[in-house]
């Protein structure tokens, strides 16, 4: 019944997902094409933003549906106006889709690979996320400092690679010396349940429950004395603690 | 200077600029995997041994093949002897 399942889920997600991309970036083109001579170059980076959110939207939650559901909590009702810089673990391809729950104009940092996609890649170059690898620090820091002076919200991934053991790694310590420069807050995401959607080295979609936890957001109020270190290790913690919860609530289903 | 001074005074930096607990400072320590410091902490780590020993380390290719806290602490003895020569 599981095998099933997985066929069923792995044939219709790649049958849309393959016919409903094209028709996506066909038009996307074309709206870009024709929007560049009347609007703003902000304008229409945010009308890409929003694009990329609602294709997002529709990969997560539409097409592995019933099979694979979203179970997103925000725990962080009270937290101040954004900008805000996303920090989420990292255990799944799909995790960059899943920011497409945050309802705000947000830019990935991203590894070197996304931007090597087809389609994909190219769409997030165009939209400015920022590959953190690709360029020095100090042009790194100027465009992620500049985006949120702009009111744009960063999410990333400080891991820079998917855990292969449910652990939380390292963090690199990038987009934390942004929200030191910038002061935004930060708001810790942890996710779980989608560490066979799909496994790392395959492509195949496995049935689950994907699990956001937004949690409160950690305002400059908290880390206004912090080195980039201290703030980084204090982020991972919090992220870590809340991951661990989480998966033992999962192995108790 | 003596091993045991560079060993104290390179434990110093590690505590003082990254708050980093006494008990986590041993030789084996991987600067990277265990006591969690990125590139980015690698340059501001750099900065704090340079000025904690009065010595210039940032362009010393030798910097690279650096991996434990345990090979820090050579590096660090060794410059100061090639300096001491």
């Amino acid at each position: 019944m599981r095998l099933l399942k997985i066929a069923f889920l792995n044939f219709f997600f790649y049958s849309f997902f393959f016919i409903f991309s094209l028709t996506a970036f066909i038009n996307l083109g074309i709206l870009i094409v024709f929007l560049i001579p009347v609007l703003p170059a902000r304008r229409i980076f945010k009308l890409l933003r929003q694009a990329i959110r609602w294709y997002g939207k529709v990969i997560i939650k539409i097409l592995p549906f019933p099979f694979v559901r979203l179970d997103h909590r925000n725990l962080g009702e009270h937290n101040p106006p954004g900008p805000y810089i996303f920090v989420c673990n990292h255990r799944s391809a799909s995790d960059p889709f899943l920011m497409a729950v945050f309802p705000y104009e947000i830019v990935q940092v991203v590894n070197i690979w996304p931007f090597r996609l087809p389609a994909l890649g190219f769409i997030a170059r165009m939209a400015g996320y920022l590959s953190v690898r690709q360029m020095p620090y100090e042009e790194f820091a100027a465009k992620s400092a500049a985006l949120i002076n702009q009111g744009v919200s960063l999410a990333a991934f400080p891991e820079g690679t998917r855990s292969r053991d449910r652990s939380v790694g390292q963090f690199h310590s990038a987009v934390f010396r942004t929200a030191i420069e910038t002061q935004a807050p930060i708001i810790p995401v942890c996710i779980t349940g989608n560490e066979s959607i799909p496994p790392i080295g395959s492509g195949i979609l496995h049935p689950g429950v994907i699990k956001i936890r937004q949690l409160p957001a950690i305002t400059k109020e908290t880390y206004r004395d912090f080195s980039p270190y201290k703030l980084k290790n204090y982020v991972r913690a919090i992220i870590a603690q809340e991951v661990k919860l989480m998966d033992q609530a999962n192995e108790k289903l | 200077m003596t091993e045991a001074e560079v060993i104290k005074l390179t434990n110093e930096v590690f505590i003082d600029s990254f708050e980093i607990e006494q008990s986590k400072l041993i030789p084996q320590a991987n600067i990277f995997n265990d006591l969690g410091l990125d590139s980015l902490d690698i340059v501001d780590l750099v900065v704090a041994l340079q000025k904690k020993f009065g010595v210039t380390i940032r362009d010393d290719e030798r910097v690279r093949t650096i991996r434990t806290l345990g090979d820090l602490q050579n590096f660090i003895l060794t410059i100061k002897k090639e300096i001491q020569k």
